[in-house]
């Protein structure tokens, strides 16, 4: 391992190993990246491809801060995303004649995705009907049903 | 004064970023989102809206959110009904289906891709049988338009199965109730009155290469008479006459032209375009070389990097933009369909980018033995011995087995942008695409390494100039216009 020119030590209390992975993909254009554990954390060592490789340094830093940032956004919208995505395709409108009878799917995933409804359905007809095991505080439940009918004594 | 307060605590609603994608261009920052929107901030406003600190006093607040850029301002059916437009090829089939009515060519140009068969080769000639078995397959396709492009080789050497083809395929269109279109790609040096007339009345719309003065044309596209840039030059104005003179029994579409841009081209912008605009064409197709077929072998030559090529489109783009000013009606074809994106938010139908590709679902490439290719790239890498892209043949499978082969379900995988590293990460990801058979040709695998890859360097280079031009109010009036329906 001659070749190596560079080598930073990451620790993981700053950046998780996935940010450093894609960190290490993303300055690939100029070196091969080994990534091996290490004392709290893991060492990421460079080996340049070719003259592309200056400011390797900064670059893999000025990644890492990128994707630390963008793990946080994408995490804290991964949801949003799927269900404006989910909402997009259900306002798909398939124009005249491209409309097909058979839906693609076997007669076996239809019958699973009939009971996989019921099931749903019937989760939550248990939720509605104030289930304890999904509501042990009873936070659904309205005052009245908890403690009962205000009783109209005023504030002396 | 209640209401005073509660005015003024509702103008501090904190900006909180929804999934957004960001690339630093110079000192500002471009933001984009699934949608297709886009927005500049400076780095300061950048990290203010990061950090969740940008409030609705902020001059920037009220367009940050109508773009979707503001968490807890989001308009969800807008958005939606957005993402849907801008994605509306997902819902149909292929719809541009590419013929090569023969690999036989009478040019022998420096960079072909089609990797083309001499004159004599006839064995290489599609049949009157397999083209209509080709337009029938075509037909299965569930887009209610279909695009049915003739190509070669130079398909006129190949002119009564193509003449047969476009008359079967005017005839089914009549019953199949789908929007036909016919369009025809040729050197233009085997065209006659007869076949032009034949072609006009059956709409087929035509389409050459041209590129550029004489000199640099004839240098790119050999032709053993010696005269391909006179024999294209001399069609183009006879189509545009007949354009001008329209009739009222069939449409006559403009003649269009496509610009291959070869090492000898670089420094050539300016008498390029001038030799279009003194033609009259009004688009031209600024097309970077790729090095599949003959080029790959001839790259040391008249290849060059996507830093070239980035240079030269931005020389191009800025001379267009100087003769739009003084009144001149040209534009950049790539330069339009990005901006189909990224201003009206809708997908021009460019199969090259666009996320999954367009190879099998947007478009099949047929062979002139009937095989079926994911895309006419896809073809060219087949004719050099490697049927990797070959999902098919007209007479022996069905259209549901072709759409499922494994070389369309690859091809629709790796060209995911959701499922490549750097391009989920990419402020461009919204307007871009990448192509399994470049990444297979160039980097030997169909998910290729991207951030090494020359195609994703032009792309961005691309995209890039295009957003900076943006910037500039005097630019994007113009640039606007060219989008403009």
């Amino acid at each position: 391992m001659t070749n190596i020119t560079l080598s930073v030590k990451v620790n993981a209390r700053d950046y998780d190993l996935d940010a450093v992975r894609y960190a290490a993909y993303a300055v690939s254009d100029a070196a091969y990246v080994f990534i091996k554990p290490a004392v709290g954390g893991v060492t990421v060592e460079f080996v340049p491809k070719n003259a592309a490789a200056k400011n390797l340094n900064a670059r893999f830093k000025e990644e890492l801060k990128d994707e630390k940032l963008r793990v946080s956004i994408f995490d804290a919208n991964r949801d949003l995303r799927e269900f404006m995505i989910l909402k997009a395709l259900a306002y798909e409108e398939v124009p005249a004649g491209v409309r097909q009878e058979d839906s693609g799917l076997t007669p076996e995933q239809e019958k699973e995705l009939d009971a996989l409804i019921a099931q749903v359905e019937g989760e939550i007809k248990k939720e509605s009907a104030g289930n304890k095991t999904n509501d042990p505080l009873g936070i659904t439940r309205t005052w009245e049903e908890k403690y009962g009918a205000k009783n109209g004594r005023k504030k002396k | 004064m209640a209401q005073k307060t509660a005015a003024k605590k509702s103008k501090k609603i904190t900006s909180v970023l929804p999934q957004v994608l960001w690339r630093k261009i110079g000192a500002n920052y471009l933001l984009t989102n699934d949608s297709g929107h886009y927005a500049w901030l400076k780095e300061k406003d950048f990290a203010l809206v990061t950090a969740g600190g940008m409030t609705e006093l902020h001059p920037l607040f009220a367009e940050l959110a109508v773009k979707g850029f503001i968490r807890n301002r989001l308009d969800f059916n807008d958005l939606a009904a957005k993402w849907k437009k801008k994605n509306a090829y997902l819902n149909y089939g292929p719809g541009l289906h590419i013929l090569v009515m023969t690999l036989r060519c009478n040019h022998k140009c420096l960079y072909c891709q089609s990797s083309a068969a001499g004159v004599g080769d006839k064995k290489t000639d599609m049949n009157l049988a397999t083209a209509r078995k080709s337009v029938d397959f075509a037909f299965n396709s569930p887009n209610p338009g279909i695009t049915i492009e003739f190509q070669g080789g130079e398909p006129l050497l190949n002119w009564e199965v193509l003449k047969g083809a476009v008359e079967y395929a005017r005839k089914k269109s009549g019953t199949a109730g789908k929007e036909l279109k016919l369009a025809l790609v040729s050197n233009f040096s085997l065209m006659t009155e007869e076949k032009a007339n034949f072609l006009l009345k059956n709409e087929v719309s035509l389409c050459t290469s041209l590129d550029g003065p004489k000199d640099l044309h004839d240098k790119n596209r050999i032709c053993s008479s010696g005269k391909s840039h006179s024999d294209t030059v001399k069609w183009i104005k006879y189509f545009q006459k007949r354009c001008k003179k329209q009739v009222p029994e069939y449409r006559v579409f403009k003649p269009s032209a496509l610009l291959t841009v070869s090492k000898y081209s670089l420094p050539r912008h300016k008498e390029i375009i001038d030799e279009y605009v003194r033609l009259g064409l009004e688009d031209i197709f600024v097309r970077p070389l790729a090095p599949i077929g003959y080029a790959r072998r001839l790259w040391g030559t008249i290849g060059y990097d996507a830093a070239d090529f980035a240079g030269f489109y931005l020389k191009s783009l800025d001379y267009m933009l100087k003769l739009n000013r003084r009144g001149v009606v040209i534009r950049e074809k790539m330069a339009t369909m990005m901006l189909d994106k990224i201003i009206n938010l809708q997908d021009p139908g460019y199969l090259d980018a666009r996320c999954p590709c367009g190879a099998a679902i947007g478009q099949i490439a047929y062979n002139h033995n009937g095989d079926l290719y994911t895309c006419d790239e896809g073809r060219m890498v087949g004719w050099e011995g490697d049927d990797i892209f070959r999902i098919g043949n007209v007479f022996k499978d069905s259209y549901k087995k072709v759409m499922s082969a494994p070389a369309t379900k690859v091809c629709v995988v790796s060209s995911n942008l959701e499922a490549q590293p750097a391009c989920a990460r990419c402020a461009y990801k919204p307007y871009c695409g990448v192509c399994p058979v470049y990444n297979y040709e160039v980097q030997g695998s169909l998910w290729g390494n991207i951030p090494s890859n020359d195609r994703c360097g032009l792309f961005k280079g691309i995209l890039d100039t295009l957003f900076t031009l943006l910037k500039s109010p005097a630019n994007a009036e113009i640039l606007k216009k060219w989008v403009t329906k």
